[in-house]
């Protein structure tokens, strides 16, 4: 079907001229600059998490905040959704906050917590293969428990 | 009467017939649609792996331990080639839409360019998640002696490296998992090369300059950008987590 009234389609709104251009770039290059930075920053601290002794949770919160930063660039800016009408964002991201929500509760406070204080039985109940390949590792965990 | 039927459909969003909903196109939208489904599927993934990491705390390797190959460097440097990786691929996604904003300027040699240096980033990439199977499946030299089941019967075997049924480093589970993810997320970005390699084609054909914009660029740096944004969640849950 043809669809005329007049008004430019949505696929050539996004036009711009060369003056517009260059600020679009330089605000690609800035999330550049970021986005490097903050991946230098997270291999840093995993690199030197064992000898700064970092706790768990710490670590955690720590890595994954920065995650979401990331990705709430490459999401806003990179894939212009900052740019789309406020529908369309809560349209794609609501789905998201529900699952984060779910996350955190679920596998983080509830199965995080349920294992740590069901660990030691649990351990008995790993299986023979398991436990001979776990042997290593189990050794040097229950130095600091 | 245009010019009525003009400011009519700027207010309407959910405008029926001809007008797309949202103020966006259908073939963004539609892009937008599965690249969220993608990302429950992918969601699912991790949220098993974060269940079993949970699970298992105390036996699961230490990514550093297991990663810390470099290419013509017989040292340790943990979590240096996969930081190289990840730059790769950032780096790819700068170029993707850097296509785009040229595209937005009619500039069809420019755009050629970028699409053409997203390619080569793409490769790369595929190239180093090879290089990095490689090395988990191939283990170390001295390996490590697993409880295996052979001929159905449990023994202790000397073993190199990581498959889907052992694991020198540690708990099976996390190669079962490894090789999972990152082979989708790899597949995706096989596919994303191979997409970007048919618009790279059309572009330098002119196929979008006669067209009159340059939107099917536009789309397949939605689903590029989306690659990069799992590697970034990957990343973190298998590397540095």
């Amino acid at each position: 079907m043809e669809f005329n009234d007049g008004y430019p389609s949505y696929e050539t709104m996004a036009l711009h001229d060369e003056e517009h251009g260059k600020h679009v770039r330089k605000v690609i290059w800035k999330v550049f600059w970021i986005m490097l930075g903050v991946t230098l920053l997270e291999l840093f601290v995993g690199f030197k998490a064992e000898d700064l002794h970092l706790g768990k949770t710490f670590l955690k919160i720590f890595f994954i905040g920065l995650t979401i930063v990331k990705a709430a660039y490459i999401v806003m800016s990179f894939m212009h959704l900052g740019d789309e009408v406020k529908a369309l964002k809560w349209t794609l991201l609501g789905p998201f906050i529900v699952l984060i929500l779910y996350l955190v509760f679920m596998v983080d406070l509830g199965e995080g917590n349920y294992a740590k204080s069901r660990r030691y039985v649990m351990d008995k109940n790993v299986t023979n293969a398991q436990h001979h390949e776990a042997g290593a590792a189990h050794e040097g965990s229950e130095a600091h428990h | 009467m245009s010019s009525h039927a003009a400011t009519t459909q700027v207010k309407s969003h959910w405008g029926g017939g001809g007008v797309s909903p949202l103020g966006a196109s259908y073939g963004k939208l539609y892009m937008w649609f599965f690249l969220v489904s993608d990302a429950f599927t992918f969601s699912g993934l991790l949220t098993a792996y974060g269940f079993m990491r949970h699970k298992y705390t105390d036996f699961w390797p230490n990514p550093g331990h297991v990663f810390h190959h470099f290419p013509f460097y017989d040292g340790s440097i943990p979590l240096a080639y996969v930081g190289l990786m990840t730059f790769i691929l950032i780096m790819s996604s700068v170029t993707m839409v850097l296509a785009v904003e040229a595209g937005h300027r009619k500039q069809n040699k420019e755009v050629a360019k970028w699409m053409l240096l997203t390619i080569i980033g793409g490769l790369m990439f595929v190239g180093s998640q090879a290089w990095e199977w490689y090395n988990f499946i191939t283990g170390t030299a001295e390996g490590a002696v697993r409880n295996i089941l052979v001929d159905g019967v449990w023994q202790d075997q000397l073993i190199h490296g990581a498959n889907l049924q052992y694991n020198e480093y540690g708990l099976p589970v996390f190669g079962d998992f490894f090789f999972f993810i990152t082979g989708f997320h790899g597949f995706h970005v096989f596919s994303g090369v191979v997409i970007n390699f048919i618009i790279y084609l059309n572009v330098i054909n002119g196929t979008y300059e006669k067209r009159g914009h340059y939107e099917m660029v536009e789309k397949v740096g939605l689903y590029w950008h989306f690659v990069d944004l799992v590697w970034v969640f990957v990343f973190t849950f298998f590397y540095l987590l």
